[in-house]
């Protein structure tokens, strides 16, 4: 026991030399010779600063921005409401759960989690950039190239509660003569609802964050108006613009905290 | 210093403290003193007041109201410290050893009160006192666990390295909540031997929350009845007859309920 | 029950209102999605990745092209080990204080003005950074600093320091305060208590947080090299714009390579940060 235990100890300290190189590989990679802020980059960061007192709050802007804000939040939700929409069913699928047959419900599950964690491998902004290069720009392939990552996301942890559930009562229905789907129906899905109400709106969050980046494509929203200031060099607007999507953010998360709490008790 | 025979042989003195919590009366007004050389069992159904008391006496909680005497200082006006650590020092029945660390840290975690901040730190990374702790650990028959992390410990194994700690902490007063609660006749014999032995020698002693009388009679000097918070009795061990230990824990029905769903 | 009922309702609700939005107020795009010829540019679109039409062999096919795009898959390897580096540098010095229990002297000691002024502090720094994405940070930061790996690793790092410093505070408040108070009766100081309770409680999730942050990371550090300018992302970008598709293959088929191994190799070191298996 106590050898083992020992050369875990050293194995691990071996790993944090080895963690430390990588890093140390990791900086050899930047370009330290040429400058590392750009000429006027100081001032510039400052001139960032400053314009964070006050930012640009003329009503005519703060309109523009609460529209932009609703813009985002509406693609947030419709993304979210397509991931739920795709990922309900394969997380049914992923869980093991839906056909009498062990073999063919667990090949079944088997092939879903790989499309699922394909799904999951490439990030939405990816997703959409290929989307828009395949079928056009159009707000439902953006929608859909937001859906696909967190479709993943839902569908993996929608699977995974639907097999955490209490064994007991999904025994007392089985013993019923109930069909798998049935016990999933009226066991499964009832007992892992809370669980899953409170993650999809955790995500929500999440989503209004991949909202907003949308605008690199060119879908109308907070990242787009940044991307506008940005450019303008009206950093005053930029700031009002982050603050707006920070209190959304805010905002949500207080609302899904809420919900997840009032779950618990 | 100057102290007169009967104040260096009083160890511990407590006059009227007590402690509620809300509303809940944990401990009424007691009066007690323990002498250097002294063991002293407390008795009583859980709920009783015992562990209010140990942790009233080890300065974890602030008495409401009256005074604690220890060695003829004032605990309550004590800062944490090298000082206190010295008077007292108090096993918790969950050991509370912090898991992720190796055992000799929560070993030495019993210097931290001697320690500068610096050096504290440092010896996460040197060990400082090195020694001290292989002692200690030798003395419990576990000098082989040294490395290993605390949580991979079996209870009984956690158990002594809180009393290693205990041990490189020095305290005069030994103070344990329930210490054999969860070991079975032989090595709860075992245990209080080494605790009997830790609070050997001269200004020391032990107080420790029992609930068997044959261990009582065996390993204690002293026995200390609670019921609902009131001091029941205060007797030698040698007086503990079944009969009075029977009365102690005698519930009435309502009570008994009340006890029923908490052990 | 009834909040949680609730906001399933406001939910739906704001899912109709959403997509009547979508679907009326913009160019929602349902009626392209069905035509025929949008199918046939996105079978253009996919034959044209896989090379099949080309006059010349695909850049997948090529092992100098693998050698040149494999360089800037180790950039952007790079980018996230030093964004996850910088995230942890962060994060380490500042988590405790943003837990509510340390600063306002729950596991032991008093508490301070100071400590009260940290704890807002660090929150409100927890907040900002985590509420704003990498991509628009990334956005900001090439305005100060040269594009390379360096800004896109800053602005990875900048928003995953609100999102793992968050959560370790959130661990601390949800700590066992028994072996720090047991070190108390040992005599131990305030700081002393952090160093050898509460620190070592907290670092193996504070860890397995970081390893999980370095699996999303490595995902959008080629949405962040799209405008920092780095690694993988400013080759796909490039690639797109000049309808050089066999190598945009290559890239993807790299971005895999890279999102694969992370996801292994960040379970294999959790896993050892837990000490199980």
């Amino acid at each position: 026991m106590g050898g083992r235990e020992l050369k875990l100890l050293e194995s691990r300290r071996l790993l944090t030399l080895l963690l430390a190189g990588v890093f140390l590989w990791s900086l050899s990679t930047v370009d330290w010779r040429g400058p590392i802020i750009h000429t006027g980059g100081l001032a510039a960061f400052l001139d960032f600063l400053a314009s964070l007192f006050p930012p640009e709050l003329s009503p005519g802007f703060l309109g523009l921005a609460l529209s932009a804000s609703w813009q985002t939040l509406a693609y947030a939700v419709a993304g979210i409401t397509l991931a739920v929409l795709i990922g309900f069913p394969l997380g049914v699928i992923a869980s093991g759960s839906v056909s009498g047959s062990i073999r063919t419900g667990l090949g079944l599950a088997v092939a879903v989690r790989l499309i699922l964690a394909a799904m999951r491998s490439i990030h939405e902004l990816v997703w959409a950039v290929l989307f828009v290069a395949a079928f056009g720009l159009s707000s439902l392939t953006v929608i859909l190239a937001l859906a696909l990552p967190y479709s993943g996301i839902l569908g993996r942890i929608y699977g995974e509660l639907f097999n955490q559930v209490p064994e007991g009562p999904l025994r007392a229905l089985r013993a019923s003569g109930a069909s798998p789907f049935r016990v999933l129906l009226y066991g499964r899905l009832p007992m892992a609802l809370p669980d899953m109400l409170g993650y999809t709106f955790y995500r929500l969050e999440c989503a209004i964050r991949s909202a907003a980046i949308m605008s690199f494509v060119g879908i109308r929203g907070l990242g787009y108006e940044i991307q506008l200031s940005l450019h303008d060099l009206l950093f005053d607007q930029v700031w009002t613009l982050l603050l707006f999507m920070v209190g959304m953010v805010v905002l949500v998360d207080m609302w899904s905290s809420r919900v997840r709490r009032s779950l618990v008790s | 210093m100057s102290m007169n025979k009967s104040d260096s042989d009083h160890l511990l003195v407590a006059t009227g403290i007590s402690k509620s919590f809300g509303r809940v009366e944990a401990l009424a007004p007691l009066n007690m003193t323990i002498s250097q050389g002294e063991r002293v069992a407390l008795a009583g159904p859980s709920g009783s007041g015992k562990t209010t008391l140990l942790y009233l006496l080890a300065g974890i909680i602030q008495p409401d109201a009256g005074e604690l005497l220890l060695a003829g200082q004032n605990l309550a006006r004590q800062r944490p410290g090298k000082e206190k650590a010295g008077l007292v020092g108090l096993i918790h029945q969950q050991y509370d050893l912090v898991p992720h660390l190796p055992v000799l840290h929560n070993v030495l975690a019993g210097r931290l009160g001697q320690w500068s901040l610096f050096r504290s730190m440092i010896s996460l990374v040197w060990p400082q006192d090195r020694q001290v702790a292989e002692e200690a650990l030798a003395q419990m028959g576990i000098a082989d666990k040294i490395h290993e992390r605390t949580s991979h410990l079996s209870g009984g194994e956690q158990q002594r390295v809180a009393i290693a700690r205990l041990m490189v902490q020095g305290s005069r007063v030994i103070l344990a909540d329930e210490p054999v609660s969860s070991l079975d006749p032989v090595r709860a014999d075992d245990m209080l031997e080494i605790l009997t032995a830790l609070a050997g020698g001269s200004g020391r002693a032990l107080v420790a929350s029992i609930h068997s009388p044959r261990l009582m009679r065996k390993h204690f000097t002293r026995v200390i009845g609670l019921r609902e918070g009131h001091l029941e009795f205060d007797i030698p061990a040698a007086e503990v007859t079944d009969r009075v230990f029977e009365r102690l824990y005698d519930l009435d029905q309502s009570e008994a309920a009340v006890w029923g769903g908490g052990n | 029950m009834t909040f949680a009922r609730a906001s399933l309702y406001g939910f739906v609700v704001l899912a109709l209102v959403s997509w009547g939005y979508i679907l009326a107020a913009t160019d929602g795009g349902a009626a392209d999605l069905v035509s025929p010829k949008t199918w046939s540019n996105a079978g253009n679109f996919s034959r044209q990745l896989i090379g099949v039409d080309s006059p010349t062999r695909p850049a997948y096919l090529e092992v100098d092209r693998w050698l040149v795009t494999g360089r800037l898959a180790l950039d952007t390897l790079a980018m996230s080990v030093l964004a996850i580096v910088l995230t942890g540098v962060a994060v380490l010095p500042t988590f405790l204080s943003g837990a509510r229990n340390v600063s306002n002297g729950d596991l032991g000691g008093a508490p301070s003005r100071l400590g009260t002024l940290f704890y807002h502090g660090v929150r409100l720094a927890f907040t900002l950074t985590r509420a704003v994405p990498e991509l628009v940070w990334a956005m900001v930061i090439v305005f100060f600093l040269s594009p390379g790996i360096l800004p896109g690793a800053v602005a990875l790092a900048v928003h995953n320091y609100g999102v793992v410093g968050r959560l370790s505070a959130e661990v601390v408040e949800n700590l066992d305060p028994g072996p720090a108070k047991a070190l108390r009766s040992a005599g131990a100081s305030n700081l002393q208590m952090l160093i050898y309770s509460i620190f070592p409680q907290a670092l193996p999730h504070f860890l397995t947080y970081l390893l999980y942050r370095w699996e999303v990371i490595i995902r959008t550090t080629v949405v962040v090299g799209f405008v920092s300018a780095g690694g993988l992302g400013r080759e796909f970008r490039l690639s797109l714009s000049y309808f050089h598709y066999t190598d945009l293959a290559l890239l993807i088929m790299w971005y895999l390579i890279l999102v694969i191994a992370v996801d292994l190799l960040s379970a294999w070191l959790r896993r050892l940060v837990t000490g199980k298996g």
